[in-house]
């Protein structure tokens, strides 16, 4: 399905992005983890077993992954997306194999510069409405042709 | 009069939202009807005696005061009326600071240290209260509403409050620009300054208010 | 403020410029990068039959970030270590047949309490440039060491 193009007059303070529900299967954090360690050993991020050692609830899903999936709310959200800044701040242990809600919401825009700029605080929550990741995005959409 | 007590801005290693932002976000509030007066700044382990936001205070209409949330060996505090000879007494950085010391320097000189987040674990005065830790005769409020709090923690609060009629304050505990409001302290007097702050919290004329008893008014 | 008193860790290591290598970026590389976190958009995938021009999604950086060995600031506390936060501003396009270069620096060390206790964060400011000495990303990484929980 084609996305709509978002473009800067579009788009006023307080409107959402999002949310999106997102479930990040535990093949997938193993291709993620495969990617810079071709075989990989079992760590937090691939094996119960090794999470739980280390005083874990569960395998978890890597920060590196996580700001990956945040980045895409944006980036989803409109072709017309550039991003310029992803700043998260990890809160709490993102579980596999669980539902997690990721959402936006415009808190700044302004269009004194060079580009069309805008920002944006970006939350990942699970099913029980616990913050597990915030942070907050620069991005820029281009003005409307 | 509507103050949300409890915020951090960027000057705080895990807070994403600068002061600038977060008055823009109070606009966007009040467009949708919501009464916020102002916030008090109460970033972690420091105070900045040479930040003014006058000038951003007044052109927005706005309340903005400062304050701190200390880490102690009794979980976090916040801090209002925070003067020089204090910070020249206490290390705001130290993490395993006393916390009777704390509550005692501040009650001697005209500031106030209320328990952040009670309910909390590892940071929250509940745990160590229930663990046996004496003292604290003269603490009489805590911050009963957190914007920030996990399920079971404003719970947690409550009953704390319950157990030793403590008055409550709110704060949002907002680390992003979007969470700020979410809880406030509603006072039946303007507060004028910090030292104010202080005297009205000392007063006790005021409860903690979630944003949507914002509209009420 | 923030302070480090107390901490035992190297303080030489703060603010000196470490090299941490070189990375050729492969189409192979950004496709597998951007399936994996479940990316759909055909700019980052390529199109189903594998031709079609594809750039980085902004957070490939992290596939070479966490796979470089960072000077050991030797830091005496905790047992257990975590990724706390990052931040990535993205100043240009990064394609495949690009070679970046890295350098890192400790930018900060200090302590605080959370809900797990006691925790001491080192922050890490990553700076990647192209073959054509242009800087493309900027990391912050922040790492926390805690100690087991009981």
């Amino acid at each position: 399905m084609s996305k709509k193009n978002i473009y800067f007059e579009d788009v006023e303070l307080g409107d959402d992005i999002g949310p999106v529900t997102r479930t990040v299967k535990s093949d997938q954090v193993f291709e993620f983890v495969s990617l810079r360690e071709p075989d990989p050993n079992p760590s937090r991020f691939t094996s119960e077993e090794a999470a739980k050692k280390e005083g874990l609830p569960n395998a978890i899903v890597p920060g590196a992954m996580n700001i990956a999936l945040m980045s895409q709310i944006l980036t989803d959200w409109s072709p017309t997306v550039c991003l310029k800044k992803i700043d998260v701040v990890f809160r709490g242990m993102v579980p596999h194999e669980k539902s997690l809600v990721f959402s936006g919401i415009v808190t700044d825009k302004d269009e004194s510069g060079d580009s069309t700029d805008l920002e944006c605080d970006i939350v990942m929550e699970n099913q029980e409405g616990v913050r597990l990741v915030i942070g907050h995005a620069e991005f820029a959409l281009p003005s409307r042709p | 009069m509507l103050l949300d007590l409890h915020t951090h801005s960027i000057a705080s290693d895990d807070s994403r939202a600068s002061v600038e932002q977060y008055v823009r976000w109070v606009g966007v509030l009040r467009k949708k009807g919501h009464c916020i007066d102002g916030f008090v700044l109460t970033e972690h382990r420091q105070f900045n005696h040479d930040v003014d936001y006058s000038t951003l205070s007044e052109a927005n209409e706005i309340l903005i005061l400062k304050g701190s949330e200390l880490d102690t060996d009794c979980g976090h505090f916040l801090v209002y009326g925070v003067t020089k000879e204090i910070t020249e007494q206490i290390d705001f950085s130290n993490v395993n600071m006393h916390a009777e010391d704390l509550v005692e320097i501040c009650d001697q000189m005209g500031a106030i240290a209320i328990p952040a987040h009670p309910g909390r674990s590892g940071i929250g005065f509940a745990e160590y209260l229930a663990g046996g830790r004496k003292g604290f005769d003269t603490i009489e409020i805590v911050e009963g509403l957190n914007g920030s709090n996990r399920p079971g923690e404003g719970e947690k609060a409550q009953d704390l409050i319950k157990s030793k009629g403590y008055k409550s304050i709110g704060g949002s505990d907002a680390h992003i620009v979007s969470a700020i409001g979410t809880c406030m302290t509603r006072f039946t007097e303007d507060v004028k300054d910090e030292s104010d702050l202080v005297n009205k919290l000392r007063e006790g004329l005021f409860r903690p208010v979630r944003l949507e008893e914002s509209k009420e008014q | 403020m923030t302070t480090d008193e107390g901490i035992k860790y190297d303080r030489s290591l703060l603010g000196v410029e470490h090299p941490i290598g070189t990375f050729d970026v492969t189409k192979k590389m950004i496709v597998g990068f951007a399936r994996s976190t479940g990316e759909t958009d055909t700019k980052f995938i390529g199109t189903p039959d594998g031709t079609g021009e594809v750039v980085a999604p902004s957070t490939i950086c992290n596939i070479f970030v966490n796979g470089v060995t960072r000077p050991d600031i030797n830091l005496e506390f905790g047992d257990l270590s975590f990724f706390a936060g990052q931040s990535i501003e993205c100043k240009s396009e990064i394609k495949p047949g690009d070679t970046l270069s890295a350098t890192t620096r400790l930018e900060e060390v200090y302590a605080k309490t959370g809900r797990s206790g006691k925790m001491v964060f080192a922050v890490w400011q990553t700076t990647f440039s192209n073959q054509n000495d242009e800087i493309v990303a900027l990391v912050n990484e922040s790492f926390v060491r805690r100690n087991r929980s009981k």
